[in-house]
């Protein structure tokens, strides 16, 4: 019998005493190997993320601008939106493993799939934006005079803003609820600055779009100063995640990635483009430059949640205990 | 009725029938050369065409010096938990996951589109999508490669499917029938959760410490239809310590994302709205 309890494992892994010596733990991993397996997304999920981000942010960006006091901007945005809208469902779709299958999505609604939600949310979207793009197409000429009022400008720009919102929102309640650890401990913060990081592109985005087609310059400085608010939120978020998550961060914002995020995003697209705002620089070129380097930031930021994660995703000490 | 497998790692003998069985009921293509030199382990893991893989976790003693320890050679034949609250059908946004008359957890690979969802979304990493590169063509009768079913699954999603062919016709799962030392139990699975705890009861006995992984256990996954009995913490045998449903995060996540909008917007009004000085 004790030549038996010699041999028979030990459930603590702590090795237990006995007879003949003791019982080698079983070690904490398995050949580090990891535990969780890592998604494939590539280019197409984050440029979509990051076209996403712009396209709901340019919804919120319509709802909230006059068109009588910013004609231009509420012009920009509302194209902006739509061409968005119909260029994202096409990455969308290029990405998935049986692209014929797409309308597959169409098949079910679920409300615990944040990819299903967002699937709607996109189709949802995209109504109201094509409708306020033709509108605006036919107030400006483009389009005879009747199709304006086949949908209400005050409705369609309300529902642009709350798909728009849901938009910008989702992508990162996609991201927090799977079980890689990096995102699962963002669980809070990633949904809200990816808000924050869509609406300051969105932003940027028009006031490029502003100053490359010569629109107004009051409304170009409104838009700026509307992504100086959103950017800063996004960084003050951002450096908050960064602590919250601790060691389970490191694939983000440590080594060569979390360089490039610093050097990029919070540098390079957040605190360069909010000090030239608050310099007392004008011209056109200014805001051209502010907004390639905020969108560029914007970009770069996608791109190291989606890295990140699967960063992540590779480390089996981190996947063992997911965070609640 | 819900049936399932009871994995019971000590009476493993890392065989790999359950691996082999599984392959070739269910026309899955080989893994290819790879050597990882980890023990007797070049499967590595579970992947989208390998639905069951034996795992070999050697303890050896420590540095030299350290009191005389014995080594310990633990083997574990994994495979997809069948989850009762399962992370990738929540996050399946085709319906192609579903939960079927067994309630196992089966990928239609007709309706899967390959968006990869639920890859990630798996707290104990089985899912994977299957690679087209990975599809080898088969040799048909007449020796010529041959274009069929094999082809069509690249794209999709693949796991266990808990042998739903076999359990139609009332077969037991290959990999529980090809098992030489009952390691590998399949049936009706309270009938299988009383069963395991004797054992339990029965190794506690003899002095083992025995426990049993993804039963009784207050996790947001629930039971698992396919649960094992272990001999060391759950880490060793890469599985998680505490998995978590990944879809309840997602309140928190909507409400944040809907706090930053609405602050956003307040602060987008004022500035778009009253911002003419």
């Amino acid at each position: 019998m004790n030549e038996l309890r010699a041999l028979s494992p030990d459930a603590s892994g702590s090795g237990a005493a006995s007879g003949n010596g003791v019982l080698a733990p079983l070690p904490d991993t398995y050949y580090n190997r990891p535990l969780l397996k890592k998604p494939h997304w590539e280019w197409e999920v984050i440029s979509y993320l990051f076209l996403g981000g712009v396209m709901g942010g340019s919804g919120i960006i319509v709802a909230l601008t006059d068109d009588r006091k910013d004609p231009d901007l509420a012009r920009s945005a509302r194209y902006l939106a739509f061409a968005l809208a119909a260029t994202c469902p096409l990455i969308l779709i290029k990405h998935l493993g049986r692209p014929e299958r797409f309308h597959h999505m169409l098949r079910v609604v679920k409300f615990r799939s944040a990819m299903s939600m967002g699937v709607w949310g996109l189709i949802a979207f995209s109504l109201p934006a094509g409708l306020g793009a033709l509108g605006q197409a036919s107030r400006d000429g483009l389009l005879p005079r009747w199709i304006a009022s086949l949908a209400p400008r005050a409705i369609t720009d309300l529902l642009s803003a709350l798909f728009g919102a849901f938009i910008g929102g989702y992508t990162g309640v996609l991201l927090s609820s799977t079980a890689i650890p990096v995102w699962g401990i963002g669980k809070r913060h990633i949904p809200s600055f990816s808000v924050c990081s869509g609406v300051a592109s969105a932003c940027a985005a028009n006031a490029l779009i502003l100053a490359l087609s010569g629109g107004s310059e009051r409304s170009m400085k409104k838009v700026e100063r509307f992504e100086f608010v959103a950017s800063i939120a996004e960084l003050a978020i951002l450096l908050h995640f960064e602590r919250h998550a601790g060691t389970l961060g490191a694939p983000m914002f440590g080594g060569a990635r979390g360089a490039r995020l610093r050097r990029y995003t919070q540098i390079g697209g957040i605190a360069v483009p909010a000090l030239l705002s608050l310099l007392p620089l004008h011209g056109r070129w200014k805001t051209a430059l502010s907004s390639l380097l905020t969108l560029h930031g914007g970009y770069v930021l996608r791109e190291t949640l989606i890295e990140g994660g699967k960063g992540s995703s590779e480390d089996p000490r981190a996947a063992s205990r997911q965070p609640e | 009725m819900a049936h399932g497998f009871f994995t019971d790692t000590t009476l493993c003998i890392g065989c790999k029938a359950c691996e082999v069985a599984c392959k070739q009921w269910n026309e899955l293509p080989a893994d290819g050369y790879e050597f990882t030199g980890d023990s007797y382990d070049n499967t590595g893991g579970l992947h989208g065409t390998t639905w069951r893989h034996v795992e070999f976790i050697e303890s050896m003693p420590d540095a030299p010096g350290a009191p005389p320890t014995l080594n310990r050679w633990v083997m574990m034949s994994d495979v997809c938990k069948h989850c009762t609250h399962a992370g990738c059908l929540e996050a399946c946004p085709t319906g192609a996951i579903i939960r079927n008359e067994f309630d196992d957890v089966f990928i239609q690979p007709d309706i899967c589109n390959g968006c990869g969802y639920c890859v990630p979304s798996c707290p104990f990493g089985v899912v994977e999508l299957i690679e087209h590169q990975v599809i080898q063509p088969r040799f048909a009768s007449d020796g010529r490669t041959n274009d069929n079913a094999l082809q069509t699954r690249g794209g999709v999603a693949g796991k266990c499917t808990l042998c739903y062919d076999r359990q139609k016709l009332g077969l037991v799962p290959a990999c529980a029938k090809a098992c030489p030392t009952e390691s590998i139990q399949f049936g009706e699975i309270e009938e299988l959760k009383e069963r395991a705890r004797k054992r339990v009861e029965t190794l506690q006995e003899r002095g083992v410490s025995a426990s049993l992984y993804g039963v009784d256990e207050k996790t947001s996954v629930g039971d698992l239809n396919a649960f094992f009995l272990l001999t060391g913490p759950p880490s060793a045998y890469n599985l998680p310590e505490r998995p978590v449903l990944p879809s309840t995060r997602q309140p928190a996540g909507y409400a944040s994302a809907a706090v930053a909008a609405l602050a956003l917007a307040l602060a987008g009004w004022t500035i778009l709205r009253r911002g003419d000085t």
